[in-house]
């Protein structure tokens, strides 16, 4: 009898630790171009939950239930940080209380330590104006920046689950070379356009501009959530005519109509773009979104 | 569940009694709507801090609420004549829209825009922390003190207007006090659990109290009633079917008004 409890015991724990050789690891991405990189880095080795929906704000998101629970289960959470997400993720995790993603654990990639990033306010009291005083934080767009962001995603991934570290290293190396390939490509199809000012209803493309060499320093709203004022339309319309702009960009959760009445205006044309795959149709992973960017973007600005 | 629940399940219990009991006072009143108003006057104090470029978790931001908000109570007593063409409701609807507009005409000076001042002013019950929940409930008990100690009062000016008028109470006082302790409850239940919910646990319960039963104590005791099992069944299915906590909430409310409604529909038609 003895001898059967202890080799029930020795099954037992040997199945633990089976089981746990096998275990996913539980990732939770705040926003979808997190969560399409963990899913192209980790594969069949980890299990992503992204908490924004990609059509959503990424500065509102809305909390529910399951947020703090896949919180609080969670192995490894990845986030943009310099206040892309200040908003609504310091209250859920707060709630979830999960030492293994706490400020600092091995579990926590933030994702834009590391990254230049742009516009950094040069005054940062609130007088100066800028939301997001740590700079820029629509960095994701870049693809080189993506890149190292993925890197980052697959040095955690490794470290956190050595027995898989060579899987996650050969996705890396696969997803750099693809971006490598692709960004001649994209290069090549927007190089026409070089130096070609582009209006926008957000500041959320600094990094594209700044990568293939697009002016978009212009924008809808006069700051960052507040409504256009008519004579700040009027600004930007005359602005466009005397600079010959040719698209506005637009984001699922922006204001249409006030993009349409611009548009009219000045003839340019709305070019449908966001940041998160799986905005737009066929963009279910980073690379289809960024071709699905650029394509947009050279079709309207080359009157397409 | 337990977990992620427990803290928007006790902020569920013990801060609505309050708002039920302001409620049965604001239906009574016919001012529906005071409680929004009172709020947006309340983020008009915050625009303004913003403009100021003060610190917005400091004193200094929360006396510029409060202070808004008291001159809110200050013109809504002030405007409540004893006998007036123009129902309260109509100035309680003009502050709302005029300070919201403010708002926005602050804003769009101010160096930020408004994605944190939304956060400040909008919380989730979701997201409730201990502290939140504490520091509430102590407020609310003495809100609920004073409400008590001057319950004489506080009836007469509510339900017995005129009686109030002919005892020689000062009526405008009165008001004015009303207001001022309804403004801070409104503006800090609003800071952890949203608009929509303050709205809703001040009049879906007392409404349903006003329809069941007749008496101060058991509309009260309804409406308590009512308050936790909307509240308590709101976030279990927040919980199990993964939707925003607040808006389950409110959802549910919704769904009791119905189902009670109808039943006293039924015991009416029994009855007669």
């Amino acid at each position: 009898m003895k001898q059967l409890q202890s080799s029930l015991i020795a099954s037992a724990l040997l199945l633990t630790i089976v089981s746990d050789a096998h275990a996913k690891l539980e990732v939770v991405a705040t926003l979808a171009d997190f969560g399409a990189l963990a899913t192209q880095i980790g594969a069949d080795n980890v299990d992503v939950t992204v908490l924004g929906k990609p059509t959503e704000d990424e500065h509102f998101v809305d909390a529910r239930p399951s947020f703090v629970v896949k919180l609080r289960n969670a192995d490894v959470l990845i986030e943009g940080g310099a206040e892309l997400e200040a908003g609504w993720l310091p209250p859920l995790l707060q709630n979830a209380r999960n030492d293994k993603i706490a400020i600092g654990a091995p579990g926590r990639v933030v994702a834009c330590q590391g990254i230049r990033l742009l516009n950094v306010p040069e005054n940062v009291t609130r007088a100066a104006g800028d939301v997001h005083a740590l700079g820029n934080p629509h960095y994701m767009i870049d693809p080189i920046i993506a890149k190292a962001v993925a890197q980052h995603i697959a040095q955690t991934l490794a470290t956190l689950d050595p027995a898989d570290a060579a899987a996650y290293q050969t996705n890396y190396a696969n997803f750099a070379t693809t971006i490598d390939a692709r960004l001649q490509q994209w290069g090549a199809t927007l190089a026409p356009f070089k130096g070609a000012n582009v209006v926008a209803y957000h500041d959320s493309w600094p990094y594209l501009a700044h990568r293939f060499g697009l002016t978009i320093d212009t924008f809808l709203e006069p700051k960052p959530g507040i409504p256009p004022s008519p004579s700040h339309l009027a600004e930007v319309i005359e602005k466009m005519k005397a600079q010959n702009s040719r698209a506005i960009i637009l984001e699922p959760f922006h204001n249409r109509k006030i993009a349409e009445k611009v548009a009219a205006a000045t003839g340019a044309r709305i070019v449908d773009a966001a940041q998160y795959p799986g905005a737009l149709p066929n963009t279910d992973d980073y690379v289809a979104l960024i071709d699905a960017l650029v394509a947009r973007l050279a079709a309207a600005l080359g009157g397409q | 569940m337990w977990e992620v629940m427990f803290w928007p399940c006790v902020a569920c219990v013990l801060l609505p009694w309050l708002l039920v009991y302001l409620g049965i006072h604001v239906v009574r009143r016919g001012i529906i709507f005071i409680d929004i108003a009172m709020a947006q006057m309340a983020s008009l104090g915050i625009c303004t801090a913003v403009l100021l470029h003060m610190d917005l978790e400091g004193t200094g931001t929360f006396a510029l609420a409060l202070g808004f908000t008291l001159v809110g109570a200050a013109i809504f007593s002030f405007t409540g004549k004893r006998t007036s063409q123009v129902p309260q409701e109509a100035v309680i609807g003009i502050a709302y829209v005029v300070a919201t507009a403010a708002s926005v005409l602050l804003l769009s000076r101010a160096a930020e825009g408004d994605e944190e001042i939304k956060n400040m002013l909008v919380g989730n019950i979701l997201l409730v922390s201990p502290a939140e929940v504490w520091h509430c409930f102590g407020l609310f008990a003495a809100v609920g003190l004073v409400h008590a100690l001057l319950r004489k009062q506080f009836m007469l000016v509510s339900f017995d207007r005129e009686v109030a008028y002919r005892q020689g109470l000062r009526v405008r006082w009165w008001d004015f006090l009303f207001y001022a302790s309804f403004g801070l409850v409104v503006t800090s239940f609003v800071q952890i659990a949203g608009v929509l919910l303050v709205f809703t646990y001040l009049i879906v319960p007392a409404v349903c109290g006003i329809g069941l039963a007749d008496t101060l104590g058991k509309r009260l005791l309804v409406g308590w009633g009512c308050s936790l099992a909307g509240g308590i069944a709101g976030l279990y299915l927040s919980f199990r079917y993964d939707l925003p906590s607040g808006a389950a909430i409110v959802c549910t409310f919704g769904g009791l008004l119905i189902l009670l409604s109808g039943a006293a529909r039924i015991r009416r038609a029994v009855d007669g």
